[in-house]
């Protein structure tokens, strides 16, 4: 298949699909509260409506607050594009891809800290302070993780290196990458995407003055970006190389599912951690991601 | 041979400026243009394929026959010190004009000549002597530039810390090249790897080249230098003056041997420089300071690819190919940081000019005032968070590949290769952590005192300089594989062996994606803006959860929005905080107070240097005048000789 249709073909089953990531995680958690909860479409729903809304703008703010979030969407889906589906490689595959997704994230986290803090309110600043910090840890054990992964296939890039069966430290770079899912997309124990108004979260609090569309692309996508770390974990976890396209496919979505399951049980039966001890959770993280990578190199060496 | 009439014709255009900008501003504005574009002109046409260019003339000057050669290595930063000191030109004919600065701009347009010549010659010369003399030059015009507003204290502080540490540095440079003439026989430079007794000289060069590169802990005169000098000077300062240390470490590291474990304390050195730099920088209220100290994080990336390839050329085999892959990294990012910190430091000081202040807990909400100063500084700010489609991203992305390609081997360099990556990304992250304060705390939200409310856009002649560098910075960033046959020039002049290794950069599907990123960014954003404007704009209050009158004291300062990632450095940091609380059911005042001072300077040299100065007090009073005494100390003195004559002088 030509790039040229492969990838509207991705971008439009990928994008389509992330929405559905948010709702399945609050069914599981009305499902484990004893609740029916929002259908699963719920965030379609919302989508199309503030698709159509207009847009109310803090007086201080100037047009980068709404070409931050604009600029954060693009990148979070070239970001997407980058990562293989299983032997379905990527459209774009170069030595070096695994670092410009790293950093479309990084720049993706730019666009909407630096809207953020266009309105010099006392609670996008809080957000944003907690965001770039803990993304320094964050950062550093995405980096262990992409080390483990290119010392495990000898790769730098995403679709040799996501594809061969998993070494010995399959578990360890699982629950790490994990917890960095976790954190990145601000869910409990990091964060509580549920609490709009309190003082202790981070992700909801940057989109506080956000109206209308950017706010439809902001939520849209902070779904991609879930999706997007879903994938990395089942594809990094799960020995895709050898079978068929179709099976691939099969159990990387059924991969997703797991891990969207795994998040709402996590966000039923966790209480947020209080601040203080987020950097040690992700420091917890980062170590195991550590060690996922001296067990590959152990694992190469033998 | 075009080399030669560029190099000539910068040669003019600078001495023509030293002898004649003090009057003539205008002359000397299209002198200094000139230069550059000779300067530039030579540069490019070398590092695009043409033969390294060497002259000697039969003058002697101080004993020694000028040489002068201008190959790979010396190109790229003669390349990066023509554009920023063409660019810096412009800017401070309207920064620095005759109108504002009657004492001083005449002067310091002189002083500006005379350090892009000084700079040059260091470039060139391959002449250890001559090496010595210019860089003796360059050091004093880079004084009396950032002395050049002399009536305030700090500036002149700054000015005498920044001489006396250059000419520590110095001290060991003048060890080295007395060493090296010594053991060679000859002043004369170039490759000369088979004489293998003058690896340890290395040390010398490190500490010499480091103290002006401003490698941690060597940096101590940095902050206030770059912070306390005109924002023209801090950018030449910054983008190129410390790029001549690292100049000096490239070149030697690549024409001596080395010892052993260069290398290693090469690539230790730039990961300590990268985290620490970058958490000074986070911590800092002072806006010229900041970026002062987000220098020596980037020498320090600087410096993690430099190690990275001098253990690659240590390492032999792919070592090669990952070697040089990080040095390509190394000598893009003297490229990038240079356009990108020159251009920071520009808008820097239009925000300093239009407001008087450098402090960001005075500022905010200057965008509106300055919107082409405000776009300037965002864009150097995803530029300096290494950020895609910029062209930041670019030579960190060549470090990564070096440095992952050097862990998949499992090599021994990859026990430092694996910590040295994660460095590079924790600094990254603390960068667009660092500038994303600086950029919003300044330009966005409401103003924090009634200094912004008179800002001003900058003039023609500013707005210029920062466009050009703005462009250049997106030029890289989006067309890298016209990079390709720059870099492999330069890398292989650095090695020798080099020439034949394929390096495996893949830079034309990263040109490819950066420039698909950059379009997507444009098309997606017309979109939304567009949608929005259908849909209708309304603007209202900040919506600060209900709270009706939001003020400008309630947003987060510069030294809030840092504490968090500042605190995990305090140990190093060592902030002084005065804090005075509110007491009793009516308080009168509270005070806080956070400063954080350069720890290296206020507690490690501060404490040494007056421990010296004591014990040499104590000594002095022996020395005290009175004839008595001096009888006294004679006689004891030839008592004790007679004593060890008595005792020893039977052998």
């Amino acid at each position: 298949m030509t790039p040229y249709l492969e990838v509207p073909l991705r971008l439009v089953v990928l994008l389509g699909l992330a929405p559905l990531l948010p709702g399945i995680i609050n069914k599981v958690k009305a499902w484990v509260g004893g609740r029916r909860g929002p259908p699963v479409l719920q965030l379609y729903y919302d989508l199309a409506r503030l698709w159509r809304k207009g847009v109310v703008m803090s007086t201080l703010a100037s047009p980068g607050f709404i070409a931050g979030p604009a600029v954060a969407w693009v990148a979070v889906v070239a970001a997407i594009v980058l990562l293989p589906l299983g032997p379905a490689e990527a459209p774009f595959a170069f030595r070096g891809d695994v670092l410009l997704m790293i950093y479309l994230l990084a720049l993706a986290r730019f666009g909407t800290t630096w809207a953020a803090m266009e309105t010099g309110s006392a609670f996008e600043g809080m957000g944003v302070a907690r965001e770039v910090s803990y993304a320094v840890i964050a950062e550093a054990a995405i980096i262990a993780a992409v080390l483990s992964l290119s010392v495990q296939t000898g790769s730098v890039s995403l679709s040799a290196m996501l594809a061969p069966a998993p070494g010995a430290g399959a578990v360890l770079l699982a629950a790490g990458l994990f917890t960095v899912l976790l954190a990145e997309n601000c869910r409990v124990p990091f964060d509580d995407p549920n609490t709009h108004l309190e003082l202790t979260m981070i992700h909801e609090v940057m989109a506080l003055d956000h109206s209308g569309p950017p706010l439809a692309v902001i939520l849209h996508g902070a779904a991609v970006k879930l999706l997007l770390f879903s994938l990395l974990l089942v594809e990094a976890v799960l020995p895709l190389g050898g079978v068929s396209a179709p099976v691939a496919l099969a159990i990387i979505a059924a991969g997703v599912f797991v891990v969207t399951i795994g998040v709402g049980l996590v966000e039923s039966l966790l209480a947020r951690f209080a601040f203080r001890s987020v950097p040690l959770l992700l420091t917890t993280a980062f170590l195991m991601c550590l060690f996922a990578l001296l067990m590959a190199w152990k694992g190469g060496a033998a | 041979m075009i080399v030669g009439p560029c190099i000539a014709l910068a040669a003019l255009g600078l001495a023509g400026g030293i002898v004649g900008g003090r009057r003539w501003p205008r002359v000397w504005l299209a002198l200094t243009l000139m230069a550059a574009t000779g300067g530039l002109g030579a540069a490019l046409v070398l590092l695009a394929g043409g033969a390294d260019w060497v002259w000697r003339s039969a003058l002697p000057v101080g004993g020694e026959v000028i040489h002068l050669r201008l190959d790979g290595v010396s190109a790229v930063f003669l390349a990066l010190m023509s554009v920023v000191g063409g660019a810096g030109a412009v800017y401070s004919r309207e920064y620095w004009s005759d109108r504002e600065q009657r004492r001083s701009a005449g002067r310091g347009r002189r002083w500006w000549s005379g350090l892009m010549a000084s700079m040059g010659w260091v470039l060139l010369s391959a002449n250890g002597l001559h090496f010595l003399l210019g860089w003796e030059a360059f050091t004093v015009c880079a004084f009396f530039l950032v002395t050049l507003d002399g009536r305030m204290k700090a500036v002149r502080r700054a000015g005498w810390l920044y001489l006396a540490a250059s000419h520590a540095g110095t001290v060991c440079l003048f060890a080295f090249f007395a060493l090296l003439a010594h053991s060679v026989g000859s002043w004369e430079l170039g490759p000369m790897r088979e004489h293998v007794e003058l690896a340890p000289l290395f040390w010398l060069v490190l500490a010499g080249f480091g103290v002006k590169a401003g490698l941690f802990p060597l940096h101590v005169w940095l902050p206030s230098a770059h912070a306390n000098a005109p924002s023209h000077v801090s950018a030449i300062l910054s983008g190129v003056a410390i790029k001549m240390g690292v100049y000096g470490l490239v070149r030697f590291s690549g024409w001596l041997p080395v010892p052993a474990a260069a290398g290693w304390v090469v690539i230790v050195a730039g990961m300590v420089s990268a985290v620490l730099g970058i958490a000074f920088a986070l911590a800092q209220d002072d806006l010229k300071r900041l970026l002062a100290y987000c220098s020596v994080e980037n020498i320090g990336v600087i410096l993690i690819g430099l190690g990275a390839a001098m253990l690659g050329a240590a390492h032999g085999g792919n070592g090669l190919q990952w070697g040089r892959l990080a040095l390509a990294g190394a000598l893009l990012h003297v490229w990038n940081h240079g356009a990108f910190k020159a251009l920071l430091f520009f808008s820097a000081g239009s925000v300093l000019h239009a407001t008087g202040t450098r402090e960001m807990s005075r500022l905010g909400g200057l965008w509106r005032a300055m919107p082409w100063t405000a776009g300037a500084f965002a864009l150097g700010s995803v530029a300096v968070a290494a950020l895609p489609p910029l062209n930041g991203f670019v030579s960190e992305w060549l470090i990564y590949l070096g440095l992952f390609d050097a862990v998949t081997t499992q090599g021994p360099a990859a026990a430092v290769a694996v910590p040295a990556a994660i460095v590079l990304g924790v600094a990254g992250a603390l960068a667009l952590a660092t500038f994303i304060k600086a950029g919003t705390i300044v330009f966005m939200g409401a103003a924090r005192t009634r200094r912004p409310a008179h800002a001003h856009e900058c003039g023609v002649l500013m707005r210029g300089a920062m466009c050009g560098l703005a462009a250049i910075c997106l030029g890289l960033g989006l067309a890298p594989q016209l990079l390709r046959p720059i870099l492999l020039r330069a890398t292989a002049a650095w090695h020798p062996a080099w020439g034949g290794v394929d390096p495996g950069a893949p830079l034309v599907p990263l040109g490819t994606a950066s420039l698909a990123v950059a379009m997507a960014l444009a098309v997606g954003v017309v979109l939304v803006f567009a949608h929005v404007r259908r849909n209708g704009l309304n603007r209202s209050v900040t919506w600060d959860c209900g709270y009706a009158t939001p003020g400008a004291r309630m947003q987060y300062t510069s030294g809030s929005f840092g504490d968090l990632a500042a605190r995990w450095f305090r140990w190093i940091l060592r902030p002084e905080r005065r804090l005075r609380r509110p007491r009793g059911p009516l308080p009168d005042g509270a005070v806080l107070v956070d400063r954080h001072p350069e720890t290296m300077l206020d507690r490690v040299l501060r404490p040494a240097s007056t421990g010296v100065l004591h014990v040499s007090t104590a000594v002095r009073r022996l020395q005290h005048g009175r004839l008595q005494s001096y009888i006294v100390y004679l006689v004891a003195g030839i008592a004790v000789l007679a004593l060890m004559v008595l005792l020893g002088g039977s052998q």
